[in-house]
């Protein structure tokens, strides 16, 4: 009853397991949490597309200062919405995983903070990064002053080639000097 | 057959949940307080697989055959069983098999089983146990150091680190908000600490250096001490036959863990007084006086075993043995209490008393520290108690839990974000060279130098524990197809000139790769301000050219 809509094909999983850096385990625990997002109707669709709002209900994602962000990142959607398919989330798990490389990580880490999707992270990007990490009320942000400074000290430290803003090169340099990111980059269900 | 593989699969899965030891508590853990306190659990896991492996390879190969060809321990009439041995380790357990004396030295060999060879099987044992151990530990030593300790700046805490740690794994609504608190406390410091520019005057400095002077004067002296009265404790500690001289012999224990506990708490006073331009120093002068205090301690009681219980008592290795099982049971006690005092009563204290103290924080080095102490006695216990890495299992197991109940009652979310690898990288270094390393060289002591004791134990009567080896090789090179060991024997382990090329060829590398090491940090120097230079050009070209076709 439904046994073969709900359950993932044997070739599928092998297939998934060679293109992500996910186990079959975490596949198939995958899946079993995508279809509980889905509702009724969508569950006999071909390839269905969960909205953004359901995928932000998941309690790994509920709390994350980047959880829309990492919606628009790995949505592969026409109409930007940040809805994702199976192979969407698949893609987003496989990148938030134990083994996934530091090229990775950073690729993505960088694609998230990149708030203008411009390719670079100029001084806009950045503020609004640090605002996302330190809190959205106005007691909390940082001074106007505080956040120049703090954006020059960024600058600083990573633009190398001191053209203002900080490419993907420059960000994946820092990333690798800082050891704790791979620990940190992760979400497992 | 689609029905077996399916059915493989689930059953593959099912097992897999449920051996992963603790994953879904680590998960829980680690959402709510961050990778930092996640590495105190991850870290008392990975010990807790040593002594598993330990216990199955101590059971496997030396008691097994014990209790196959000695079913029941010969114990001296007018010793039964008391309630106390659980604390003490003495009495009715010094005559089974969970000490040195316990086993028998003979080639066992009777009614049909075949022949097991004691002596050379605890031997072999033993050293090949400390061998994998010590590969498994420099392994994790060297990855971890390549991994996450080279590639750190060593800025002050820069502002893309605070912003990359951001951990992606915490889920728990009210510590994300903790978090993005801490966070901007800390970006505010760090913008703060750039202001200043820290040129203080000669005198300031000349007189923060003699605080330090002082203080680490103060700290070693009473690690020395410590170390001191604990040695004339136990000279004035004889055990024997009465109830109530047993339940002395559990003084000592009280005395060291005591002085573990207390101590360190002394320690953390000077925090007060002492002035370290980076926090992160600080955590570094604690951890280092612990260790001191804690290695002085030990250090102290292996050589008042080594020289005087060796000489005085008739079946030393198992007084040695019950000793060690003593201070590991007393240290776990003392463990339950340091939780209770140092969380949940200052839980107590920082909510209801006094407000302004708040509600504490775990501290993970301590705790660490904690760990590496009681598996530094688990180690040097191996050769004299086969069996104490059960009572270390069953330590640790009820440890997590406990651990993890005083942290999710007590406990708030660590406020800096603390640099948890270099941390992990360091408690790996510390497990290795005092506590690994210093009870290797005791074992390896005991083995090479020390006479057996003459009338317990497998190697009795021989000269020294070294000298089944011999005896050994000695009966291979009468048989024919083994000579080629007996030369290896011979002329690589026993001879001094093959120890003293493998460490010069070891020198010579490490001198070589560290030349390697620095012509390749002056190579990024000069890349750096290359690509500066590339691209300074790259804007100024193109405009100059203009400009001289205007100009022309």
């Amino acid at each position: 009853m439904g046994t073969t809509a709900s359950q993932l094909r044997k070739d599928l999983l092998s297939e998934y397991q060679e293109l992500t850096f996910l186990t079959k385990q975490e596949i198939i625990l995958a899946h079993k949490r995508f279809s509980e997002l889905l509702s009724k109707e969508d569950r006999n669709i071909p390839t269905p597309r969960v909205p953004m709002e359901k995928v932000l209900s998941l309690p790994e994602l509920k709390s994350n200062p980047f959880r829309k962000r990492i919606c628009h990142v790995f949505s592969t959607s026409d109409m930007k919405d940040g809805s994702l398919t199976f192979e969407d989330f698949l893609d987003l798990l496989s990148a938030f995983s134990d083994s996934a490389t530091l090229e990775i990580k950073s690729h993505y880490a960088f694609r998230i903070f990149d708030f203008d999707d411009d390719g670079t992270l100029d001084g806009g990007d950045l503020e609004k990064l640090v605002n996302c990490l330190t809190g959205e009320t106005d007691d909390t942000r940082l001074t106007t002053e505080e956040m120049r400074q703090l954006i020059s000290n960024i600058l600083e430290e990573s633009d190398i080639d001191k053209d203002g803003t900080v490419n993907l090169s420059e960000f994946q340099h820092v990333i690798s000097r800082s050891p704790d990111f791979v620990s940190s980059f992760k979400i497992v269900l | 057959m689609n029905c077996f593989s399916d059915c493989s699969t689930t059953v593959s899965l099912v097992t897999r949940q449920t051996l992963e030891l603790w994953r879904g508590t680590m998960k829980e853990v680690g959402g709510k307080f961050g990778t930092g306190v996640l590495s105190y659990f991850k870290f008392l896991k990975w010990l807790l697989m040593f002594n598993i492996f330990s216990f199955l390879v101590n059971f496997g190969f030396i008691t097994i055959p014990q209790l196959i060809y000695h079913p029941t321990p010969d114990i001296p009439t007018g010793v039964s069983f008391k309630g106390l041995e659980i604390l003490t380790g003495a009495g009715y357990f010094s005559h089974t098999v969970m000490y040195y004396g316990g086993y028998s030295n003979k080639t066992q060999g009777t009614g049909g089983w075949p022949e097991y060879n004691m002596q050379l099987a605890y031997f072999f044992t033993i050293t090949a146990y400390m061998v994998l151990c010590g590969a498994a530990l420099i392994y994790s030593m060297a990855s971890s150091f390549r991994k996450k300790y080279v590639l750190a700046d060593s800025g002050l805490g820069g502002a893309w680190q605070l912003l990359c740690s951001w951990d992606f794994s915490v889920t728990n609504e009210r510590a994300v908000r903790q978090r993005k608190n801490n966070l901007r406390i800390q970006l505010k410091e760090s913008l703060s600490e750039k202001v200043q520019v820290a040129l203080l005057p000669l005198t300031e400095r000349l007189k923060h250096y003699g605080v330090f002077l002082g203080t680490w004067l103060l700290s070693t002296g009473m690690a020395l001490g410590c170390g001191a009265s604990v040695y004339f404790l136990q000279s004035a500690d004889k055990a024997s036959g009465s109830l109530l001289e047993e339940a002395a012999t559990l003084l000592l224990p009280f005395v060291v863990s005591l002085i573990n506990l207390v101590v360190p708490l002394f320690y953390s006073l000077f925090k007060k007084i002492e002035h370290y331009s980076n926090p992160r120093m600080q955590v570094y002068a604690i951890i280092v006086r612990n260790v001191i205090l804690k290695m002085s301690i030990l250090g102290i009681l292996c050589y008042y075993w080594m020289k005087d219980v060796a000489n005085t008592f008739s079946c030393w290795e198992s007084i040695v043995g019950q000793a060690l099982y003593r201070l590991v049971i007393v240290d776990f006690l003392f463990i339950m209490l340091g939780s209770f005092f140092g969380e949940f009563l200052s839980n107590v204290i920082g909510t209801k008393c006094i407000q302004s103290l708040g509600v504490p924080e775990f501290d993970v080095a301590r705790n660490v520290l904690d760990l590496i102490y009681a598996q530094t006695l688990a180690w040097i216990g191996i050769y004299f108690s086969p069996l104490l890495p059960v009572i270390q299992i069953i330590k640790f197991f009820i440890l997590f839990y406990l651990k993890k109940v005083s942290l999710t009652q007590n406990c708030q979310p660590p406020r800096r974000a603390g640099r948890a690898a270099q941390m992990q990288t360091i408690f790996i270094a510390i497990l290795f060279f005092p506590s690994f390393v210093g009870a290797l060289s005791m074992v390896a002591y005991t083995m090479w130098t020390l006479p057996p004791s003459d009338n317990c134990g497998p190697f009795r009567g021989l000269n020294t524990t070294f000298s089944a080896i011999q005896i050994w090789m000695d009966d291979l090179n009468g048989v024919d197809g083994f000579q080629w060991i007996v030369w290896i024997y011979q002329h690589v382990i026993r001879s001094e000139i093959f120890y003293f090329l493998v460490s010069l060829i070891i020198l010579v590398f490490i001198y070589i790769f560290r030349q390697i090491t620095q012509g390749r940090k002056l190579l990024i120097i000069l890349l750096r301000q290359q690509i500066v230079n590339v691209s300074s050009s790259e804007l100024s070209g193109p405009k100059c050219l203009v400009h001289q076709c205007c100009c022309v």
